[in-house]
């Protein structure tokens, strides 16, 4: 018999015994789904925060921070400052020849997490007022525009349907009393819609603030950033930088990122250096259960490297099932929930995400189980023909 | 005691299968130590926050500050034992780049080193600052980044404007403090408030925080309520808590983390269990015949049944003490690489390893009984 039939027909005889031995098939199979389940869940996380921060990013906006601040809410631009940004070179324009400028001011509104009660801040940006215009991925969904000089906030969905006390004509207490959700905005990958959004005067003047934390600005085309960086940086009095958005936000949000995937790679490997133990058990244990038979098989003319491929096959289709398995718990457990961590615009404000499985994520835990399979079997495998046809048949 | 030796045996009749379900074991518990150490470390940090310690903030972050006239009413509330105050300095050394940026905390340095215990000052540098009252305490690493030296004169600028009508502020150094939990990334300096508050020109006499010891730690929250009540319906209303409810509140602020460990280690036990549950029965399963001869002999159900128990507890409980080791050893790595409080504590491990004998238990439960309940000539029968 030519190779493959050889191995065809034996993996068609092992298949079919496992029905025998089925505690010890499943070992693989459960232990490969735990593996495969548990690292979704934790991929999904990081990718899910991942895509929220980043998605948002436009190479034809650009992000004017302080010189050398890291991140949007720690330093100070003056009014001087903003004035200048609007006026330089390489910014679009509306139609009615305005500058599409949000010079913003960040800060923190205290809210209660809905699932467990618990004290939280959201980022509380205020904004210029072409901030709906710089960012067109964001619209109101509800409700009506803030009227600047009132104490008047958007909320994002995301943070309206976390945080309690966010809907529509509910009040929140920040300085100078009470403000008013007049409307709730979405859109886009979401980051945004994790934060408050009022009117940056108003905000300043309650707060008694004379600067802006930061300005965001629509570029006439992702090329021009460099005529507005080399414009701002002629002007001596302005200690500005000038990041793209998309560099910002992957910069911005490195910490919690960098955190988030050693988490998932440490808890991944882990568990599948655990289930690769589990894999070599069971697969041993396999081989034993059958030394006899597969002794029988090479005594009447079957190829050692036959016997050793079925083994594997056998290993790998049983982590395939293990893998099935794994991504349907996975998806019935927590696909779609949303979560919030920190990770929002201030050091100690909320991210709201969901934790959607992507099939890239699925795919990487099906390789991974695949591995384990085959990494679980090969051992075994080579133990299956590597003993002596007549002393395997001499213990029966 | 004298079983051990027959337990051992019977451990080791498939060399491989009990090695590998060690390993399994081991990393499982690595794993759940790990884990349980995420959710230990909160509890310690919050356990260890002092009740009796309040800090008194403006409800609104970035809101107006809080007048320091109210400290004298703070203070009559019974059982306030101490109060002190604090207000933020910030200027740059040189070029007003963020890097250059010195933060300071402008206090009365005497009581507020008693009020906050992760900072340490010796009585030197106590005393230089009631001495010098341009003074300014500073951390070593604050020293080491722009590379100045106790006895140093320097000057920095500010947005916060003097009586003089200038910017620049010249503080002397005169000695360091030390942040206890951390102390690499505390870039921040001690100054006299009188002195800062005597010199700024706006906001004087006002505070961002007050800082209070209470005599009775149970009545915080209602001692709290009533320092609150003093700023009530002001332009300055006030959140007080104690250190532990800011741990607390800290804890809350990471996100929904307990969600994510209780998750991932109820799949690692459920698949454990699955695994390890198979080893004792296929354990115990091949050997029927040799428990059937123990009976024959004279052994008592319950005393075979004991040593299906043993062997099974033997079978998890090293593996188990071994990787929750690890997991002890594991957890300063993991603050390094991110900075997470892992605390594999005794109480962690004693639940471990109570959760590890229970595995076992439940493991040999199934086939142990059909030990108990087999005829021994049925069993004799399948030699």
């Amino acid at each position: 018999m030519a190779l493959p039939a050889q191995i065809l027909a034996v993996t068609a005889a092992n298949v079919r015994s496992i029905p025998r031995r089925l505690g010890n098939s499943l070992v693989i199979v459960v232990g490969v789904a735990g593996v495969v389940a548990v690292l979704i869940l934790v991929l999904t996380m990081f990718v899910g925060f991942r895509t929220t921060i980043r998605g948002d990013g436009r190479a034809d906006r650009a992000i004017i921070l302080p010189r050398g601040a890291a991140t949007e809410y720690e330093g100070s631009l003056s009014r001087e400052t903003a004035a200048a940004v609007m006026n330089a070179p390489g910014i679009r324009h509306d139609g009615r020849g305005q500058p599409v400028v949000s010079a913003e001011v960040i800060l923190v509104a205290p809210v209660a997490r809905k699932g467990d009660n618990s004290d939280v801040n959201v980022t509380l940006r205020g904004v210029g007022g072409q901030y709906f215009l710089m960012r067109p991925e964001l619209r109101l969904v509800s409700g009506r525009m803030f009227r600047p000089g009132n104490q008047e906030l958007l909320a994002g969905a995301s943070a309206s349907a976390q945080f309690a006390g966010l809907d529509i004509g509910k009040q929140v207490r920040l300085q100078d009393g009470d403000w008013t959700v007049v409307g709730i905005f979405a859109g886009a990958n979401g980051a945004r819609e994790s934060e408050l959004v009022a009117d940056a005067l108003t905000v300043m003047s309650a707060y008694k603030l004379d600067a802006f934390s930061t300005m965001g600005v629509m570029l006439e085309s992702p090329g021009a950033i460099a005529s507005l960086r080399d414009a701002l940086a002629r002007d001596p009095t302005l200690q500005v930088d000038v990041r793209g958005e998309p560099e910002y936000l992957a910069t911005a949000s490195d910490g919690v990122n960098r955190m988030l995937r050693l988490v998932a790679y440490a808890i991944g490997s882990i568990m599948a250096l655990g289930a690769l133990f589990a894999a070599l058990n069971s697969m041993s244990s396999a081989v034993a259960a059958r030394s006899v038979e597969i002794a029988t098989l090479r005594a009447i003319g079957f190829g050692p490297s036959a016997v050793a491929v079925s083994v594997l096959i056998e290993a790998l289709l049983l982590a395939l099932l293990g893998a099935a398995l794994g991504v349907g718990v996975a998806y019935a457990a927590f696909n779609g929930t949303t979560i919030s961590t920190l990770g929002g615009a201030v050091w100690d404000s909320q991210l709201v995400y969901s934790l959607t499985i992507t099939r890239s994520v699925t795919a990487a835990a099906v390789l991974l189980a695949c591995a384990l399979g085959l990494l679980g079997g090969v051992v075994p495998a080579i133990r299956a023909v590597r003993s002596k046809v007549a002393d395997a048949l001499h213990e029966s | 005691m004298k079983f051990l030796p027959l337990l051992w045996a019977g451990l080791w009749r498939r060399p491989l299968r009990s090695v590998l379900t060690g390993l399994c074991i081991v990393t499982a518990f690595l794993l759940l130590g790990l884990l349980e150490g995420v959710n230990a470390g909160f509890a310690q940090a919050i356990a260890e926050a002092h009740r009796d310690l309040l800090v008194t903030n403006t409800r609104v972050r970035g809101g107006a500050p809080m007048p320091i006239a109210a400290m004298a009413s703070i203070q009559s509330i019974p059982g306030v034992r101490e109060v002190t105050l604090r207000a933020y300095f910030m200027g740059s050394f040189g070029e007003p780049v963020l890097n250059n940026t010195v933060a300071a905390l402008a206090t009365e340095p005497a009581l507020f080193f008693q009020l906050r215990p992760g900072l340490i000052v010796n009585q030197d540098g106590l005393r230089a600052m009631r001495e010098n009252r341009s003074g300014m305490l500073a951390t070593p690493v604050l020293l080491q980044w722009f590379g100045w030296k106790v006895g140093d004169a320097i000057t920095l600028r500010s947005q916060i404007l003097k009586t003089d009508g200038s910017r620049d502020w010249t503080f002397n150094i005169v000695g360091t403090f030390d942040s206890v939990k951390n102390p690499a990334t505390a870039y921040f300096g001690i100054i006299n408030y009188s002195y800062f508050d005597e010199y700024r020109v706006e906001n004087r006499g006002t505070a961002e925080s007050f800082y209070e010891r209470i005599a009775d730690p149970t009545k915080a929250v209602a001692t709290a309520a009533a320092i609150d009540r003093i700023f009530a319906n002001s332009s300055h209303e006030t959140r007080t808590r104690s250190d532990q409810e800011r741990a607390e509140f800290q804890a809350k602020q990471l996100g929904d983390v307990q969600f994510f460990t209780n998750a991932i280690m109820g799949a690692v036990l459920f698949t454990l269990a699955f695994l390890t549950g198979n080893t004792l029965r296929q354990s115990i399963h091949e050997r029927i015949p040799e428990f059937a001869v123990l009976k024959a002999v004279g052994y008592s159900d319950a005393r075979v049944l004991g040593l299906a128990y043993a062997e099974a507890l033997l079978l998890y409980l090293p593996p188990a003490a071994l990787g929750l080791m690890l997991a002890h050893l594991a957890a300063p790595l993991a603050k390094e690489q991110i900075g997470a409080i892992i605390v594999v504590s005794p109480g962690v491990a004693l639940s471990g390893l109570a959760c590890a004998a229970l595995l076992a238990f439940l493991g040999a439960a199934l086939p142990a009984s059909r030990l108990a309940r087999m005829s021994i000539v049925d069993a004799l029968r399948k030699r």
